[in-house]
């Protein structure tokens, strides 16, 4: 039988919160922070109506309406009669969306291999003598310091951005590959052999297909570091995209538009990281995370 | 007494025609180093010749080098000194003639327990894009059968076939990594304390069970367990192994090699009469003493049981 709230539970660690305690729980911290900016909000607006540092709740409904229905300053203006659809397909954010989603999502499938070489650093040993102490030590450089040698080397187009994320990322998924690797335990290889396995057979059919959900989970973890190196790619040097827009907008002050595409971004990777570990719950049922 | 027992045991032993050897190793040695203490010796001088379907369980307390033994017949490890031989043919990699059954980690988790089991002879029967003709799919269907028959032989029931790993007691568990290593039929079976973290009634209907396997497909049996009882009730010979000692180096540290014909009653019901006891009682202070004693005192006893059993 479920035992009443008490003040002291909420210090207890052996006690079972209710359903409903658990969901309002979670909220709070966000009620609050929509509430405290409200209220700076509303004090700033008492002592200037025109402010834009923190926007009312009108200033940043019209910033939206302006992300989604217009086009970008730089592009020609749309039709007058044009449909809705047309006005999101044109509009700024959707451009801008379209234009970091596939840098991204590019940078993502190039990691693809470096999961890889992390899986047969772990399970052949003369590809771990030959990799593992590299990679060891071009994980310790930063990567912006790169960005330099990038523009020169790729350009200031796609590709050094792409890159930025790309080596960015790649050394920590490696090793991250290569420490889940080394964990599948020494009896099931042993024992894949004794089944007539043979060495491609392990690495793929045995290692790889145990690994796969936790190679997924740790892509999930980097998925933060990979949008901030596709960030500071496109503040230094590009013409569209997400934090391209966020660093005009900063010039003028234009925290309407600012602030929606804040939570724009992190909408998306909400939903990438909710679609991810959707794919790995339906594709992986036999998967117990610790 | 016990001479009695070993006697009677003796009598009632089969008269079977010399078999082929499966297993042979020959002064096999394995030492490693151990940081500051140098050269570790794990096994010493070791001789054996295990026969086609002899049920070997080898048994001594903890760190005289049971496992190393078994990984050495397995071809996961390799010796410092002398060679080894299964199925006639050297080890030098672990291959298909050895079965194996380790204590966990049995299973792989991403399959069910049908695909564990037939995973081995999938993979013995086509690779990769074999696997797209139909003759692949004809074969499928017919091993689903075998194995399906191996895994109620093991005590799984129909609706337990489709069932993860981590869906199964640890006992279910070792019943199917039993199974998925008898449907390969490998020359020789491996197993290593496979029953070691099971509960008592558990690990007691598997014995019934491996022994009932043992019985009725006679593949070679070599059984690691630290349990005494669980060693005469399965094994047809028992191998005692101690602890080698440095001041004594280059003296074989295997203590008894004994042989114990096995019995035609249950498990349960040979456990409870009195030669099995008195064996058990005499196997036990073998062991005790074994991890004590000198290589020299642990020799002159094998010599004397060797005397007692000829």
């Amino acid at each position: 039988m479920a035992q009443s709230f008490r003040i002291a539970d909420l210090t207890g660690i052996q006690v079972r919160p209710a359903r409903l305690w658990t969901h309002s729980l979670s909220w709070i911290l966000f009620v609050a922070g929509i509430a405290l900016y409200a209220h700076f909000s509303i004090v700033r607006h008492r002592e200037n109506p025109e402010d834009r540092v923190i926007p009312s709740a009108t200033q940043l409904v019209q910033g939206m309406k302006a992300s989604v229905l217009e086009p970008a300053e730089e592009d020609d203006p749309l039709d007058p009669g044009a449909s809705l659809v047309q006005q999101v397909r044109h509009s700024m954010i959707w451009k801008d969306t379209v234009s970091s989603a596939r840098r991204f999502l590019i940078a993502l499938l190039l990691l693809v291999p470096a999961m890889l070489i992390g899986l047969h650093m772990a399970v052949f040993p003369y590809a771990g003598a030959f990799f593992l102490r590299f990679v060891l030590f071009f994980d310790k450089i930063v990567a912006l310091s790169l960005l330099p040698i990038l523009f020169i080397v790729f350009g200031i187009d796609e590709w050094s951005k792409i890159m930025l994320m790309v080596i960015g990322v790649a050394p920590t998924l490696m090793l991250d590959a290569y420490n889940i690797s080394g964990g599948v335990p020494r009896e099931q290889i042993v024992k894949a052999f004794t089944l007539k396995s043979t060495n491609l057979d392990v690495a793929y059919r045995v290692v790889l297909k145990q690994v796969l959900p936790q190679l997924i989970n740790s892509v999930r973890l980097n998925l933060k570091p990979l949008a901030l190196f596709l960030f500071a790619g496109e503040m230094i040097a590009s013409t569209d995209g997400l934090a391209y827009r966020i660093a005009i907008m900063r010039r003028h002050m234009g925290m309407d538009i600012i602030i929606p595409y804040l939570l724009w971004v992190a909408l998306l990777l909400f939903m990438l990281d909710a679609l991810l570990r959707f794919t790995n719950r339906r594709l992986h049922p036999w998967y117990q995370p610790l | 007494m016990v001479s009695a027992a070993l006697r009677l045991i003796e009598d009632i032993a089969p008269n079977s025609a010399p078999r082929r050897t499966e297993i042979e190793l020959r002064d096999v040695s394995v030492s490693y180093r151990a940081g500051k203490e140098g050269q570790k010796t794990v096994l010493s001088k070791l001789n054996l010749k295990v026969a086609a379907g002899e049920f070997v369980v080898i048994l001594g307390e903890t760190g005289c080098g049971k496992s190393t033994l078994l990984r050495l017949i397995l071809g996961q490890e390799f010796p410092t000194a002398g060679a080894i031989e299964v199925d006639g043919k050297p080890v030098t990699a672990i291959d298909a003639r050895c079965g194996y059954v380790p204590q966990k980690y049995s299973l792989f988790p991403d399959r069910t327990v049908l695909g564990n089991v037939m995973y081995g002879p999938e993979n013995a029967k086509s690779r990769f894009l074999a696997r797209l003709r139909p003759s692949f799919f004809a074969y499928r269907r017919k091993l689903r059968a075998e194995a399906q028959a191996y895994l109620v032989r093991m005590g799984l029931r129909p609706q337990d076939m489709d069932k993860y790993p981590h869906q199964l007691s640890g006992g279910m568990q070792q019943r199917v990594a039993i199974a998925q290593a008898l449907l390969m039929h490998p020359p020789v079976l491996l197993l290593d304390e496979a029953f070691s973290a099971l509960d008592p009634s558990t690990r007691a209907s598997l014995q019934e069970q491996l022994r009932d396997v043992w019985l009725e497909l006679k593949p070679t049996v070599v059984f690691v367990t630290h349990n005494t009882s669980e060693a005469l009730l399965l094994g047809t010979r028992l191998i005692l192994l101690g602890r080698h000692r440095e001041d004594r180096a280059g003296e074989t540290n295997l203590v008894l090699d004994m042989q114990i014909p096995p019995s035609k009653l249950p498990l349960s019901m040979q456990m409870q009469t009195r030669e099995f006891q008195d064996l058990l009682e005499h196997v036990k202070q073998l062991a005790y003493k074994s991890s004590s004693m000198n290589t020299e005192d642990a020799i002159a006893d094998r010599i004397v049981e060797e005397g007692n059993l000829a």
